[in-house]
């Protein structure tokens, strides 16, 4: 058995990476929500697609406890500017989340809880680490040089599926 | 356990062709969210996307087949008593075998028959979905790709042609940070208290049984490699031996003091 510390403090892209799967790109190998396709992604994962030409986005309704209702979208252009949408209130395994999300341009600058309930004090605790991943910098997954993340969170999951249907309205690729 | 892996290194060479098209696309099933990164490489793009489609049906299948939280699926059925195995849908035999493998070569510490509330191969069927899913991906003649559900990974081939998938394994501890970074061979499996916000039940005692923060698990297949996640975190430390003597697997545990504790051969990179 072999033993070390912690060493290594990379990025936690599991996130990101999947936000950087939503849009289909087909036909470009750009992918900036992939840091194993481009070492030079500058925009932030989740914008994947944008400036790729067409893409088309597709939620798949979830069967499972944390459901988000399905939307499909199709968008050429990205738009500009600030913006923010609600997305979807996401009943969970352990609470219930609803996240505030804001984009200026392609880049998200912000998301915020606007519900976070948990039902026991464990899964608050788990909350309050892991909501902040999305609000920093982390979005980017280029500094490890990795394609995925090994041990995602179930609030993080119901985390991503909030931000996505906000990502949808804000129409954000 | 003698089976090489889909994605090990070794199935990719210099002969492979260069990085092509990128597939992207996420699946809302069995409760997590399972992501696909697909290089399509020189292979037919129309192809990959019918190898995507035929993916995500297997995820389906799999989650309307083995879902504890749908009264109506088989699963639900079985654990009812209302049906019995040889009703069950073929499938269902070939998960529990697979279960009964994976509770022996765990020494117990994976047991989906001694868990409360009956019987619930849970622990097994996401990782067990996930390689045939990935199996749709190969045959529609890909390069690469990871099928990546919540937070465990089945891969073959790498980003490039000669280079495996470079996979962080969350710090349990740190928010946004990596406690490691491994060269995937095939499957990428991790177990966390984070992941359920309660200790996890022993199931040779019936009683929470947690020693480390998290576990992972690595080798060919992920349907093995998520089991022995779930035991490896149930053992904690001790538990990597059992890892050590599976054929093809390694084991890495990050302990309550925030250290990393490892079998030999575990594909740390960094």
């Amino acid at each position: 058995m072999r033993r070390m510390p912690i060493v290594v403090a990379g990025t936690a892209a599991g996130l990101a990476a999947v936000l950087g799967f939503h849009t289909e790109t087909m036909g470009t190998s750009l992918r900036s929500g992939l840091p194993g396709a481009s070492g030079t992604a500058k925009t932030p994962a989740g914008a994947a697609g944008a400036g790729g030409g067409s893409s088309t986005t597709t939620t798949t309704p979830s069967s499972t406890p944390g459901s988000v209702s399905g939307s499909t979208s199709t968008t050429t252009t990205t738009p500009t500017g600030t913006r923010s949408a609600l997305g979807a209130d996401i009943q969970y395994r352990y609470g219930e989340l609803e996240l505030e999300v804001t984009v200026t341009g392609s880049r998200i600058t912000n998301v915020q809880p606007v519900i976070d309930t948990a039902f026991d004090p464990r899964s608050s605790q788990v909350n309050s680490y892991a909501e902040p991943l999305l609000q920093s910098e982390t979005l980017r997954a280029q500094s490890a040089n990795i394609s995925g993340v090994s041990g995602a969170t179930f609030t993080s999951q119901a985390y991503v599926q909030s931000l996505q249907a906000a990502l949808d309205k804000l129409g954000f690729k | 356990m003698n089976a090489r892996a889909p994605g090990a290194p070794g199935t990719v060479g210099a002969a492979d062709p260069p990085a092509g098209p990128v597939l992207g696309h996420v699946h809302a099933v069995m409760g997590t969210m399972v992501s696909f990164d697909v290089r399509v490489g020189d292979g037919d793009g129309n192809a990959a996307r019918v190898g995507l489609a035929r993916a995500c049906a297997r995820l389906d299948r799999a989650d309307a087949v083995f879902s504890t939280w749908k009264p109506n699926s088989p699963m639900s059925l079985l654990r009812r008593n209302e049906i019995t195995l040889g009703d069950a849908p073929a499938e269902m035999a070939e998960v529990l075998e697979r279960c009964a493998v994976a509770r022996d070569l765990s020494g117990g510490c994976f047991d989906p028959w001694r868990l409360p509330g009956g019987i619930d191969p849970t622990g097994l069927v996401k990782g067990w979905a996930a390689d045939r899913a990935l199996a749709e991906l190969r045959a529609a003649g890909v390069r690469a790709a990871i099928v990546g559900a919540g937070g465990d990974l089945a891969t073959f081939g790498g980003p490039e042609p000669g280079s495996p998938w470079r996979i962080g394994v969350r710090d349990p501890k740190a928010a946004g940070s990596l406690a490691c970074v491994v060269a995937s061979p095939g499957a990428v499996a991790t177990s966390g208290c984070y992941e359920r916000g309660h200790h996890v039940i022993d199931p040779r005692t019936g009683r929470p049984g947690t020693r480390c923060e998290s576990a992972t698990v690595t080798g060919p297949e992920l349907w093995l490699a998520d089991a022995l996640a779930t035991a490896l975190l149930v053992a904690g430390e001790a538990g990597l031996a059992a890892i050590e003597a599976v054929e093809g697997y390694e084991g890495c545990v990050i302990t309550a003091g925030g250290s990393l504790a490892m079998t030999g051969s575990f594909p740390i990179t960094s």
